[in-house]
C-alpha cells in the first residue's frame, strides 16, 4: 500500500490518495425513489422525492422537506421500519459467507436506531431498546441476514459510508480479505429532523443545492446502499479514496477552506486522461454549496458538477453509498441526472441544472462532507 | 503481520467519578472554553491526548461502543425544544473532534469506530493498517445517566490514548503485533473470548503485557519496554 502524494504530516491540508483500487463488484441502494435504477430514473425525470411535512412526526410541527421511504413514518415502530427495506435491498447482494475471516462487513451509519431510543423516551416501550445503540441494531441486521462476527461498525456522521469502503479496500490491498461487504443505512426519524430543525437549516424552504440566492435549506432523506468489493480485475473500479478533517467548527468551514480541494485535487490528478464529471455533496447550505463549487470548478473546469440531494434530501451517514450506486447507474448508461431542485443562478458555471446525456464520460468524482468539517471524495471509473 | 510501536500512552480511568468532578480535575488542561462546554467524554479524552498531540498525526482512530450517551440522554430530553449545542455534540465522533477543534488542528485521517463484539480487534486493526507514519489509537466511555439503567451507557468511565509509530526511536515504550489467528498456528475455534474496551483499558492502566487472541480472527502481542 503506498501513497500517490507522500504523507508530510507537518502540513496536514496535503491529503494522500489511498491507492488501493478495488473492483465495485456489486451495489445497490434504496431510497425513497425505489431502487438505484428506479432513483436513477426518477432523477433523470426531475422528480423531487421530498414533502413537506411536520419536523416531529406525530408530535407536529413545522412543515420541513423530508422524503421517506413508501410506508415508512418519522415515528419509529417496533421492529423498526427500516429493517424490512434493508432485508430487501440486501437480497441483491451476492451470497458470500459474510462477516467469516476473510469476509468483513463494515457497516456504516450517523444514526443507527436511534430512532427507536427516541420512541422509547418519549411513549415508553422497553422493546424499542433492542435497536437503540450502533451495537444492537447492527446485531440485529447481522442476525436477520446471517452474518458471522467480523464485523466493524463505523459512525462519522455524513462521511461514515466513505470510511466503511475505505477501510473494506485497506482490508482487500492487505490481502486480509477476498471480498468485503459495507452496507450503509439512515432511517430519519424526528431526532434526527428535529436536531437539523434546531440548526435552523432544517426549514420550510426547499434545498437548492449550489444554487446562489439568500437562504440555507437542506431536505433530509431515508437511504441505504450495499457495496460488495474485490480486488481490481475488471469491470468499474473505485481508483482511489481521500480524506480529510478540517477541525475548525463543528459546522462551519475556515475563511479560505482547503479541506474541499484536499479531497478533490489529487482525485482529479489520478484522473488524468479521463472524461470526468462530478456528484457533488450539495445540501443546500450556502456556504458549503459556495465552497465546494468553487473548488471543483479550478480543479477541473471543463467537468459537469451535478448534485442530487434537491430531491432526495441528504441521507446523511448513508448519501456516500447511496449516491454512489446512483453515480454507477448514470455511467453505465451514459446519462446522469442534473441538479434536481435548483435554479440559476449556480455559483459556479460548471453546475448542471439539467440532465446530461453523453457515453463518453468515463469517470466521475464522488464527493461528501459531514459535521466538524469531514471530507471524503473517491474515484469511480472503468478499469 | 501488522506492528507498530508504542510511542505515547495516556489513561484515565475515571471509574464512577460524577461529571462535575471530572470537569473540575480536568478544567485546569483545557482552554476556558474548553473546560465549560465539552461533553465528559470529549474531557475524558481530550485528557489521554494531551501528550500524544504534542506532535503531528496523520490518522486518529477513535473506539467507543457509547460515544455521547450523556449528551445523548439530555439531546432526548430537550424535546420538544431540540438543542442545537446539544444536537451536534452528540453525535458519535464528537469527543474527539471537540479536541481538535479546540486546538484547530487538522488531520487526514478520522475513523471513529461504534461499537460491535471485538471493537478493540476491530480498532487496532484499523490503525495498524493506516498508511499514516504516526497513527493515535484512543477510545473510551463515558458513564452514562439513565441511559446505564437500560445498558445502552457504560457504567464506568475510562479513556485511553497510544501514539502509534512505523519504527522503533528514542521515545519507543512498547510494541503491538496483530497476527491472524490461522497464521500464528491457532483454528478458529480455539479463540475463546473476545477482549473488551475495558480490558484492554485495564491492561493499559496497569501496563501489562499480553499474549492471546483478542477476536475470532486477530491474537494480539503487546509487549512493554
Amino acid at each position: 500500500m503506498t501513497s500517490l502524494l507522500g504523507w508530510n504530516e507537518s502540513t496536514p491540508t496535503l491529503t494522500p490518495i489511498d491507492s488501493c483500487s478495488v473492483q465495485l463488484a456489486a451495489c445497490g441502494c434504496v431510497s425513497a425513489l425505489g431502487d438505484a435504477a428506479e432513483t436513477h430514473a426518477a432523477l433523470l425525470r426531475g422528480e423531487r422525492a421530498l414533502a413537506l411535512q411536520p419536523v416531529c412526526g406525530s408530535a407536529g410541527g413545522d412543515p420541513v422537506p423530508l422524503s421517506l421511504l413508501a410506508g415508512r413514518n418519522l415515528d419509529e415502530t417496533c421492529p423498526p421500519s427500516w429493517l424490512a427495506p434493508v432485508k430487501k435491498l440486501m437480497r441483491g447482494c451476492p451470497d458470500a459467507p459474510w462477516g467469516g475471516v476473510r469476509h468483513p462487513v463494515f457497516v456504516t451509519s450517523s444514526n443507527f436506531g436511534v430512532g427507536n431510543l427516541f420512541a422509547f423516551r418519549r411513549f415508553g416501550g422497553l422493546s424499542h431498546l433492542e435497536y437503540g445503540t450502533p451495537e444492537t441494531s447492527v446485531s440485529v441486521i447481522a442476525r436477520e441476514l446471517g452474518w458471522r462476527g467480523n464485523i466493524t461498525i463505523l459512525s462519522h456522521a455524513c462521511v461514515s459510508a466513505n470510511l466503511g469502503l475505505m477501510l473494506a479496500a485497506r482490508q482487500l490491498a492487505s490481502d486480509i480479505a477476498d471480498e468485503a461487504l459495507v452496507l450503509t443505512f439512515d432511517f430519519l426519524s424526528p431526532f434526527v429532523a428535529g436536531g437539523f430543525y434546531a440548526l435552523k437549516i432544517l426549514n420550510s424552504e426547499w434545498p437548492a443545492p449550489y444554487q446562489a440566492r439568500d437562504v440555507s435549506a437542506i431536505g433530509l432523506g431515508d437511504g441505504a446502499a450495499f457495496a460488495v468489493l474485490r480486488k481490481p480485475s475488471s469491470g468499474w473500479i473505485i481508483a482511489g479514496q481521500t480524506l480529510h478533517n478540517e477541525m475548525h467548527h463543528f459546522t462551519a468551514f475556515p475563511a479560505g477552506s482547503g479541506g474541499f480541494a484536499a479531497c478533490i485535487d489529487p482525485l482529479v490528478r489520478l484522473a488524468s486522461g479521463r472524461r470526468l464529471w462530478i456528484k457533488g455533496h450539495g445540501t443546500g447550505t450556502l456556504e458549503s454549496g459556495r465552497l465546494e463549487a468553487e473548488a471543483f470548478r479550478r480543479a477541473c473546469p471543463a467537468s459537469p458538477l451535478v448534485g442530487w440531494k434537491g430531491s432526495l434530501g441528504h441521507t446523511l451517514g448513508s448519501n456516500g453509498l447511496v449516491e454512489l450506486a446512483v453515480a454507477l447507474e448514470s455511467l453505465r448508461s451514459g446519462r446522469i441526472p442534473g441538479t434536481v431542485g435548483s435554479a440559476a443562478p449556480t455559483f459556479s458555471e460548471n453546475v448542471s441544472l439539467g440532465p446530461i446525456v453523453d457515453s463518453s464520460f468515463d469517470g466521475v468524482v464522488c464527493a461528501s462532507n459531514a459535521f466538524g468539517g469531514a471530507h471524503a471524495a473517491l474515484l469511480l471509473c472503468h478499469a | 503481520m501488522l506492528e507498530r510501536y508504542v510511542s505515547c500512552l495516556g489513561t484515565d480511568d475515571a471509574g464512577v467519578e460524577d461529571p462535575a468532578s471530572i470537569r473540575a480535575r480536568l478544567r485546569g488542561v483545557f482552554t476556558a472554553p474548553f473546560g465549560r462546554r465539552s461533553t465528559i467524554l470529549g474531557l475524558l479524552i481530550g485528557g489521554v491526548l494531551r501528550k500524544a498531540l504534542e506532535r503531528d498525526c496523520g490518522a486518529i482512530v477513535y473506539a467507543s461502543a457509547f460515544g455521547e450517551s450523556r449528551t445523548l440522554a439530555d439531546f432526548l430530553d430537550s424535546f420538544p425544544h431540540p438543542s442545537p449545542t446539544l444536537f451536534q455534540t452528540s453525535v458519535h465522533p464528537s469527543a474527539v473532534q471537540q479536541v481538535m477543534i479546540d486546538r484547530q488542528r487538522p488531520v487526514t485521517e478520522y475513523f471513529p469506530l461504534a461499537g460491535g463484539r471485538c471493537l478493540v480487534a476491530r480498532a487496532l486493526l484499523t490503525a495498524l493498517l493506516s498508511p499514516a507514519d504516526r497513527v493515535l489509537l484512543c477510545g473510551g466511555e463515558e458513564r452514562g445517566s439513565w441511559m446505564c439503567d437500560h445498558r445502552m451507557a457504560s457504567d464506568r468511565g475510562f479513556a485511553f490514548a497510544l501514539a502509534l509509530e512505523r519504527n522503533r526511536n528514542a521515545s519507543t515504550q512498547g510494541r503491538l503485533r496483530l497476527e491472524p489467528i490461522a497464521d500464528a498456528g491457532g483454528s478458529l475455534s480455539a479463540a475463546p473470548w473476545m477482549m473488551s474496551s475495558s480490558e484492554w483499558f485495564d491492561l493499559l492502566q496497569a501496563g501489562r503485557g499480553y499474549s492471546g487472541p483478542i477476536s475470532a480472527e486477530w491474537r494480539l502481542e503487546l509487549e512493554w519496554s
